[in-house]
């Protein structure tokens, strides 16, 4: 694959990602944003079978792999699970209104473009539009953890933003060895599942909403 | 003659636009009905209910003003104008004569014939009417910027907002060609077209139940031929945003000359494209609810953002 074809393929890639970060922000329920944060990690795996097919580099097939079957599969289906088990409201409760949440979001995405212009020689180093799309899904992600008041749709805050660092990741490193892409993917699934069993567990024995935390500051 | 010529095409064109339209609508509820395990009336039933309106009288409420008897005319006569406008067969790759197919005033055009007929709404004085109007105008406030905002965003790429200039350029490169803000424009007008063409879940075009119609609303006072006028806007303007979405993203097949051959693979393209958009339509219409009206915002949001976007990526 020539280089200016993987780099036409990872803007396109980095579009759709963009696109399916905004239905995260967008939805008002939690099975799209749980459905469309494991699109977005679909996505992610073929760019980084993309990117192997550029470089030639064994790793990133193997990292792509494992980014499917781990956060496009596994990791929603713990959601899912958790939000089945625990039968809460599928509604999801924004801190302040999803169209204000989505007017920051076009200030984020235009402040990432506009900022990662100004690293000139970084920029050179990655492959297409790659550093601005992953900053601006990595502060997205942000605003999602920021913005929701349910454990379960910050969880799908965090894996989005965790994508936009590994997407970045990918594109400057072409391939960061294989070791430590595992050792993130850990850190992601450790997270996960603490976090999973936590609002399982806050939810059995004190049956109450992580916003009631707020409460207990003195 | 050139010039005669160019406008006799887009006035063919225009008629096909506005004879297909309720086809497509004829097929987009038949398709739903299918999908809901009913048997559904015909493809053509749309064209007998147009029929059988323009036969019957009218009826005029005591309060409407002379007014409010041109508003089906010319609604229907700024949507035909609009028709013309659009590539849907031919997309000339020379310098055209005339400046036939800017998309900004195709845009205008769409925009004045809701105008007029949000207008006529008001001007009957019944209270659907003007709910209903009211609420087609917020959800047109939505959705004309962020169809500009589409247009401008591909027009960016052509230097020119000359429809057919736009088709000609896109056809003669693969769909790989395709850049990053194509993607996020094309997903804006996805989110879009159900709003544009009055469709589940911004507007159900099958209820007459008060709270939830938005067109249908502001149809109520009209009978007879300039309720046949309306319904048949209606129907071209659905066929006028799909084509555009096909002429600004698919531009595939489109004669550039007028031999048959060409002129035949462009109507087999121009058939195929409107199927699959229309499919598209069927099945959100039958895989959705109609949203709450306070949602419709946060729904078109979503649209205008993505075409912002892709408009802001093109330029930055």
């Amino acid at each position: 694959m020539s280089p200016e074809m993987a780099t036409r393929l990872i803007d396109d890639l980095g579009a759709l990602l963009l696109v399916t970060m905004l239905i995260i922000l967008a939805s008002g329920q939690l099975f799209r944003a749980i459905y469309a944060v494991a699109a977005q990690a679909v996505f992610l795996g073929i760019a980084g079978a993309v990117l192997a097919a550029a470089t030639g580099n064994v790793d990133l097939w193997v990292i792509a792999g494992i980014t499917i079957v781990i956060k496009a599969v596994a990791l929603p289906w713990l959601l899912i699970w958790v939000v089945k088990r625990i039968q809460m409201c599928r509604e999801i409760e924004p801190v302040i209104p999803i169209s204000v949440t989505l007017a920051f979001a076009a200030a984020i995405v235009m402040l990432s473009f506009h900022l990662s212009a100004s690293l000139g020689p970084v920029r050179q180093a990655v492959t297409g539009n790659a550093l601005p799309v992953g900053i601006a899904l990595t502060l997205l992600g942000v605003l999602v953890m920021a913005s929701r008041k349910k454990a379960l749709t910050q969880m799908v805050g965090l894996f989005a933003s965790e994508n936009g660092i590994f997407f970045v990741a990918m594109a400057v490193s072409q391939g960061m060895p294989l070791i430590i892409e595992i050792g993130v993917i850990l850190d992601v699934v450790l997270g996960a599942l603490v976090m999973g069993i936590m609002v399982l567990r806050v939810r059995s024995t004190v049956d109450t909403d992580i916003a009631d935390l707020e409460t207990l500051k003195g | 003659m050139k010039v005669a010529a160019h406008i006799a095409v887009a006035l063919a064109q225009a008629g096909l636009l506005v004879l297909l339209g309720p086809l497509v609508t004829g097929f987009v509820q038949k398709l739903k009905a299918r999908l809901q395990c009913r048997q559904g009336a015909d493809l053509w039933q749309p064209y007998r209910d147009l029929w059988k309106l323009l036969r019957k009288g009218t009826v005029q409420s005591d309060t409407a003003s002379p007014f409010f008897q041109v508003v089906p005319v010319l609604a229907l006569a700024a949507t035909v104008v609009s028709a013309t406008m659009m590539p849907v067969l031919w997309a000339p790759t020379d310098i055209v004569p005339v400046p036939l197919g800017d998309a900004i005033l195709l845009l205008a055009l769409l925009a004045l014939a809701r105008f007029v007929t949000a207008i006529g709404a008001f001007d009957a004085g019944g209270a659907f009417g003007g709910m209903g109007a009211s609420r087609e105008m917020t959800v047109g406030l939505l959705v004309e910027p962020a169809l500009m905002m589409v247009v401008f965003s591909i027009a960016v790429v052509g230097g020119t907002t000359d429809l057919g200039d736009i088709a000609a350029r896109r056809s003669t490169l693969a769909a790989l060609s395709w850049q990053a803000p194509d993607l996020l424009a094309l997903f804006a007008l996805l989110v879009l077209i159900p709003a544009e063409a009055g469709r589940i879940p911004v507007d159900n075009p099958d209820t007459h139940l008060e709270l939830t119609m938005l067109h249908e609303g502001m149809l109520l006072e009209h009978s007879g031929p300039g309720l046949a006028c309306l319904a048949l806007a209606t129907h071209t303007r659905q066929l006028i945003v799909i084509n555009l979405v096909a002429a600004l993203f698919l531009p595939v097949g489109m004669a550039h000359g007028m031999s048959p051959v060409e002129l035949a693979v462009a109507l087999a393209a121009f058939a195929a494209k409107t199927l699959v958009l229309a499919t598209f339509l069927g099945v959100v219409e039958s895989s959705y609810a109609k949203l709450r009206f306070f949602r419709v915002p946060q729904f078109l949001g979503l649209g205008l953002l993505c075409a912002f976007l892709s408009l802001a990526l093109r330029i930055l």
